[in-house]
């Protein structure tokens, strides 16, 4: 029994990190980040994130639950896009290998399917749309789709309406695990995201001062820190547990997971909020990256289980304890 | 990371369930007075005689040397039996008293006091709070004076619970008159039978008198009772504090699951004022499952912080958070109950086993202040955790 990174974990984690702050570091969204999605998408493909779920036969890295989340929490961290992760998951599904190689090198792009299948998150030049829900998943080529822009409150995730999307899936998956890997990496990187968003504040609240004093200093400012430290303390524990349970094959791991996103949906929005609030002023400009956690948060928190069919599931479920 | 447990925990656990089985209390225990102190008296006695005194001490001193997650797994086969509740008469003995003793103690005070510990024949109350020194523990004004073998006390302690069953107490007193706060400051075993003590029952909202105002008038100590050195006291009453931070509420954190669990099942058979069941109300069940998600949150973070502390034996600052989270998990589910129960909420005579989601709410304020409040809490996170300026 052990609930913390440990080992080739925290290497991997680590590594992931290092990688990502420099690829695609949360500042890029002051830019144009759609512009940068292609180059974004061959460099992770080229490291080979996008295969670290998938098996070795399949030419995976053959990593675990464990290690897809301890990666999607460091992607959250930099407000990274969802199609990193439907791209994940896509090459997760069953295909002829040329397919899964084009996904697997980033030539060929997925974004996610919401709404059912009526509105897609991601960027313009991708191939594929992924709908994946809690009894299985299809990948739908968009060749042939009408697809017409939406304006997006998450400048982290361009947003499309699309009608005329194939019935016929280039790839297909049965059974949960598709949705399940899908919850795990969304909590992961809402997990991630409440951490930075405490880590700016705690460093902010270290240097500024009004009154003459550092604003640290204030139990106005030090308690709603305490109450984030709180959230993403929680939050990552059940996440950690839920990772395990699924990599364990555990019988309860979907309530664990439907609990650790139910933490974590309300600990990155929260701690968005509060982190924005705690700044004064400068926490509403959009030159500052406050804005950018509160609004990515709130697009993740709708994906792989918004609050009220995760309650309405973890109301009668039953953990094993 | 891994949710398995090794072939010597699942032994462990086997034994304790098999022992649990036949040996707890078929009587439940008195809700007050003096017949629960005895209860409690016997039900360590048992323990004690069969081998399962002191979980969290030391072999060399008696106790069965657990690991973290092996103190987890009796815990959480304590509430499996149903056995009586370990927040009893004897936690204070068990749980602050005997670990400060075993880190600070004389070998005769170990000698002395460690056996009557495990075995239920001594309890112990705390002496730290006063009228005026609660969380500010360090303004506390209770006098020692030094003699050449013995302390003359004088001063009034509050908030002391059991004072009247405890046949000793931690008292941290002022030694050094010219002293300010963490400076000056003595950690007493007092005997409760000494003569000047004389200690007033205070009336909670809960309608019980499980808390004390004890007085102290030329109360006479002698100085082998000194634990830890003469006006260096402060560095022994930290040694208890952070156990209760650390592993204190262990057995509250594992049982909330099962309680949201109950409180699920009552919400099924309640009906509200326009004749739907309480669990059809999308608010009140919404509130019951987000409560089960905290209550299995609590459980990871409990499993995490152990195994963690198991591995640096430190158990580092993360005990506040952990009492934030129990104390406020509980004081909700407590609330929403309420909400659905209607009338029944309201009746209320102080039994908890007769009115127990009453007595729960109640108590919840007592959990949120006693142990150090949850503005304290988030100060010692914001100090410790967070390492933000301090203001105090």
């Amino acid at each position: 029994m052990f609930l913390a990174p440990d080992g080739h974990e925290i290497e991997i984690a680590e590594a992931a990190a290092a990688f990502l702050a420099e690829a695609m570091p949360i500042t890029r969204l002051h830019r144009s980040a759609a512009d940068a999605s292609t180059a974004l998408r061959l460099t992770l493909g080229e490291m080979g994130w996008f295969a670290l779920a998938l098996s070795e036969e399949k030419s995976g890295s053959g990593l675990s639950p464990v290690e897809h989340a301890l990666f999607f929490r460091e992607v959250g961290r930099q407000c990274g896009p969802i199609e990193v992760l439907a791209q994940s998951l896509a090459v997760l599904l069953d295909m002829d290998d040329t397919c899964r190689a084009g996904l697997l090198a980033g030539t060929a792009g997925v974004a996610i399917a919401v709404s059912d299948g009526q509105r897609l998150l991601g960027p313009r030049d991708v191939t594929y749309a992924l709908d994946v829900t809690p009894s299985g998943a299809r990948l739908l080529s968009l060749d042939g789709s009408e697809l017409a822009e939406r304006p997006s409150l998450d400048p982290a995730t361009p947003m499309r309406l699309v009608s005329g999307l194939p019935t016929n899936a280039v790839a297909t998956a049965s059974g949960e695990y598709i949705w399940r890997m899908g919850q795990l990496g969304v909590a992961a990187m809402l997990i991630g995201l409440a951490e930075a968003a405490l880590e700016q504040i705690v460093a902010y609240a270290k240097v500024r001062e009004t009154f003459g004093r550092k604003i640290g200093s204030y139990q106005a400012v030090r308690h709603p820190c305490a109450d984030m430290a709180l959230r993403v303390e929680a939050a990552r524990s059940q996440l950690w547990y839920a990772a395990t349970a699924l990599k364990e094959g555990r019988g309860d791991a979907a309530v664990h997971l439907d609990a650790a996103k139910h933490l974590a949906n309300q600990a990155a929005v929260a701690n968005a909020d509060t982190n924005i609030q705690l700044h004064g002023g400068i926490g509403v400009t959009e030159e500052h990256t406050a804005h950018l956690y509160l609004k990515h948060a709130l697009v993740l928190a709708k994906l792989f289980g918004a609050k009220r069919p995760l309650l309405a599931s973890l109301l009668h479920a039953q953990a094993e304890v | 990371m891994n949710l398995q447990y090794s072939d010597a925990d699942r032994e462990f656990r086997e034994s304790a369930r098999n022992w649990l089985v036949d040996a707890v209390p078929k009587q439940p225990r008195p809700a007050h007075g003096a017949e629960a102190a005895a209860f409690d008296r016997a039900w360590q006695r048992k323990m004690y005689e069969h081998g399962w005194a002191g979980v969290a001490w030391p072999k060399e001193y008696g106790g069965l040397g657990l690991t973290g997650l092996q103190q987890v797994i009796w815990y959480e086969e304590l509430a499996r039996a149903r056995a009586p509740h370990y927040i009893n008469t004897t936690y204070i003995a068990l749980m602050h008293a005997g670990p400060t003793l075993i880190a600070r103690g004389t070998d005769e005070q170990k000698a002395f006091h460690l056996p009557k510990i495990l075995s239920g024949q001594a309890l112990w109350c705390q002496g730290f709070s006063e009228p005026n020194a609660g969380s500010d523990l360090a303004a506390l004004k209770t006098r020692g004076d030094v003699g050449n073998d013995e302390i003359v006390v004088n001063g009034a302690k509050m908030w002391t619970t059991d004072a009247r069953y405890a046949d000793y107490q931690e008292l941290l007193i002022r030694t050094d008159p010219t002293s300010e706060r963490h400076r000056g400051l003595t950690w007493l075993i007092g005997d409760m039978k000494s003569p000047g003590i004389d200690i007033k029952p205070i009336r909670t909202m809960l309608m019980d008198e499980h808390v004390n105002t004890v007085f102290y008038d030329q109360v006479r100590i002698p100085l082998s009772n000194v634990v830890g050195e003469v006006n260096k006291g402060w560095s022994t009453a930290l040694s208890t504090l952070s156990f209760e931070r650390g592993l204190g509420f262990i057995g509250d954190q594992l049982e909330l699951y099962e309680r949201v669990g109950r409180a699920i099942d009552l919400a099924g058979k309640v009906r509200l004022e326009d004749g739907r069941f309480a669990i059809e109300d999308d608010g009140i069940a919404q509130k019951l499952a987000s409560l089960k998600a905290d209550s299995l949150a609590i459980r990871a973070m409990t499993l995490a912080h152990i195994t963690e502390s198991d591995r640096t034996g430190d158990p580092g600052p993360k005990g506040s958070l952990m009492k934030l989270l129990v104390t406020g998990t509980h004081k909700a589910l407590s609330e929403t109950v309420g909400e659905f129960l209607g009338w029944s909420f309201m009746e209320f005579n102080g039994d908890r086993a007769e009115h127990p989601w009453t007595y729960d709410y109640l108590w919840s304020w007592v959990f949120s202040i006693s142990g150090g409040t949850s503005e304290i809490q988030r100060e010692i996170t914001a100090d410790r955790l967070l390492e933000l300026p301090r203001a105090r």
